[in-house]
């Protein structure tokens, strides 16, 4: 008889490795070298963005540091529908849940210190996520043999469900002129004080932390059970996986990690509405999702940088026109390159330092 | 006891216009198992065109024609160009839809501009009616007529003629319809205009009542998806109960509780959802 996998025996893999049978690339011992080869574009742009905020005008860094936080957002939705094949059309809600959580505690709450913020932002996007799912993936379905339609649109009307809610609570949320005057925050240290430019160093910390922990999880037996329930649910539910666990526990860990996106958006814009959390959103992290690639750990990073790049633009240079270009991109995206330009540029970069696209 | 009777005329009427709304979107969503959020993007182009046609020429029956070939050919268009090449790939259509949508709602600010627009009744159904000491305007009885003409009309063509009958049978198997020789792509194709022709129909007539303006389609589009969900997916009649469902429940939430009024509609979609996705009367799509 085949023992159940938990989700957690292959989160905390190295200390139940008992419950594991085999980890699933163990032969290869990587050296440094090539370790190094593989960080490196990784490295680099880290180095740019440490550095970044020295050489340019005020404008571009707070471009640079919106781009963080949709990739943060980009990312940790692509645990969902990357890596776990899930097509949620509410992951907004939870990015804009956390940030009305943030600002309602520094607000209402009268909490300044950004941890113990941030602390409380992750436990109720959780909690949230943690009560949605559960109906959510009651009409889900098993494999590819059943249609998700049902849970995208439950999740859809979730995210809708919170603007009307937003929109009626104003008492607590400002209505649906929305949440403003959220200060920058307060880190706790003595004769530290946040104003734009260590705003941005903030959010590159936080950014890269939520990263490599995604990263960590994604590439962890945990992440690799996910990649397993995208391909064959049924196989994986035949080999003694709890397949709605692992569905149910994605969805509050993608959940989490847009909470703290929304909370740094907050931070960032100073201000929330309702439309946050609703399906123009979440249509926009989609397509940040699918223009970067959701085969690709990266590639929500990559598409973070070219939707708020063009919406920068677009606001520069037509204001009045950016859904319709979105709309474009959209279709251009879905059409033309439904791979997404993180492929291409992953095929380029190998042509170029391997000699082969394979 | 006055009130009551008024509100539930209301209620009745805004169901039918919800019931027209939703019409086209059951039959593209439920028949063809595509997922056309831009529906209500649609309605409110079909509802621009109408106006734009009745402020020219002052007709308003030939508004409702042009706007309905109008929406119809660029729901054609949407259909032809990017949902016909993502068949069975839902959450791809799912965010195509959702960007036309916008560039669509986007489209209609540039050119007719931001203020919302009352549509005016047709001189025949101008008025009201009097019943003892109510008065109820004709246009409203008007949309329940028409409601019911189309009702009975998608009815007939559901369980009557061949192209009910194909459409039946693509919905039970596709594979199985094409290979019985019955040119599936040309029916389906037809259906997805109808649909979309239905929506810019529902447009016109909607607006001497509801108004129109650009941003308005999200709202539509929820009420949309509500009523079918709720209704049941596939069966004309499952899209009038869900209509009537929700059309009463919003209007008597309004006027008897109007604190909760804004969530009751949500909540009953969510609970059918969870309890019975395929809605109340409905069959499963896929």
């Amino acid at each position: 008889m085949a023992t159940q996998m938990r989700p957690v025996d292959l989160l905390l893999g190295r200390l139940t490795r008992k419950a594991v049978a085999a980890p699933p690339v163990a032969a290869e011992r990587r050296s440094a070298a090539a370790l190094l080869k593989t960080w490196l574009p990784a490295i680099v742009i880290l180095l740019l963005l440490l550095v970044l905020p020295t050489f340019v005008p005020s404008y571009i860094q707070s471009l640079v540091t919106k781009m963080m936080i949709f990739a943060l957002f980009g990312v940790s939705m692509n645990i969902l529908w990357g890596y776990g094949g899930i097509p949620t059309f509410g992951h907004a809600a939870f990015f804009g849940f956390g940030g009305y959580v943030c600002g309602i505690l520094i607000i209402h709450g009268g909490i300044s210190n950004f941890w113990v913020n941030l602390l409380l932002v992750m436990v109720f996007t959780a909690l949230l996520a943690a009560g949605l799912g559960i109906p959510a993936f009651r009409v889900y379905g098993v494999g590819a043999s059943d249609n998700p339609i049902y849970f995208l649109l439950v999740t859809l009307a979730f995210g809708e469900l919170l603007v009307r809610v937003a929109i009626s609570a104003r008492w607590l949320t400002g209505g649906s002129t929305g949440l403003a005057g959220i200060p920058y925050p307060s880190l706790g240290i003595p004769g530290v004080t946040i104003d734009s430019y260590s705003f941005y160093f903030l959010v590159l910390g936080i950014v890269i932390v939520c990263l490599l922990v995604i990263y960590r999880i994604v590439n962890s037996h945990y992440g690799y059970a996910l990649r397993g329930i995208h391909d064959n649910e049924r196989r994986m539910q035949a080999l003694g996986y709890n397949t709605w666990l692992f569905k149910y526990t994605s969805y509050i860990i993608a959940g989490l990690f847009g909470g703290v996106a929304g909370a740094l958006f907050a931070y960032f814009g100073g201000v929330m509405v309702p439309g946050n959390m609703g399906m123009a959103m979440t249509d926009i992290v989609f397509l940040i999702v699918i223009l970067g690639s959701a085969s690709i750990y990266f590639g929500p990073v990559i598409g973070a940088v070219v939707v708020v790049g063009v919406d920068y633009l677009a606001s520069v240079y037509m204001p009045d026109r950016w859904p319709l270009i979105m709309g474009a991109i959209i279709v251009v995206v879905i059409m033309v390159i439904p791979q997404g330009v993180g492929v291409m540029l992953l095929n380029l970069w190998r042509k170029v330092f391997h000699g082969s696209a394979a | 006891m006055s009130t009551f009777i008024i509100t539930a005329l209301n209620g009745v009427s805004y169901a039918f216009i919800l019931f027209l709304l939703a019409a086209g979107f059951s039959l593209t969503f439920g028949v063809m198992g595509v997922i056309n959020l831009a529906h209500g993007a649609l309605y409110v182009l079909g509802a621009y065109f109408g106006l734009a046609v009745i402020s020219q020429l002052d007709q308003f029956w030939l508004g409702v024609v042009i706007a309905a070939l109008g929406t119809g050919l660029v729901g054609l268009g949407i259909y032809y160009f990017f949902l016909r090449h993502l068949y069975n790939k839902v959450p791809e259509q799912a965010v195509l839809t959702i960007g036309l949508s916008y560039a669509i709602a986007n489209i209609i600010l540039w050119v007719w501009g931001p203020f919302a627009k009352m549509g005016m009744t047709p001189s025949a159904f101008t008025g009201v009616v009097r019943i003892g000491t109510l008065a109820f305007p004709i246009y409203r009885l008007a949309i329940i007529g028409i409601g019911l003409l189309l009702l009975a009309l998608l009815w007939w063509m559901q369980d009557k003629t061949r192209v009910g009958a194909i459409i039946r049978a693509g919905m039970d198997n596709k594979e199985m319809t094409r290979s019985l020789g019955i040119n599936y792509g040309v029916v389906s194709t037809l259906v997805f205009l109808f649909g979309a022709a239905l929506a810019g129909f529902a447009g016109v007539l909607g607006t001497p009542i509801l108004g129109a303006y650009p941003s308005m389609g999200d709202a539509l589009l929820l009420l949309t998806l509500m009523v079918v969900v709720v209704g049941g997916t596939g069966f004309i009649q499952g899209t009038m109960l869900g209509a009537l469902i929700i059309g009463l429940l919003d209007t008597f939430g309004k006027a008897y509780v109007p604190q909760v009024a804004l969530f009751t509609s949500y909540v009953i979609f969510i609970v059918v959802l969870l309890v019975r996705p395929s809605g109340l009367i409905g069959r499963k799509v896929f």
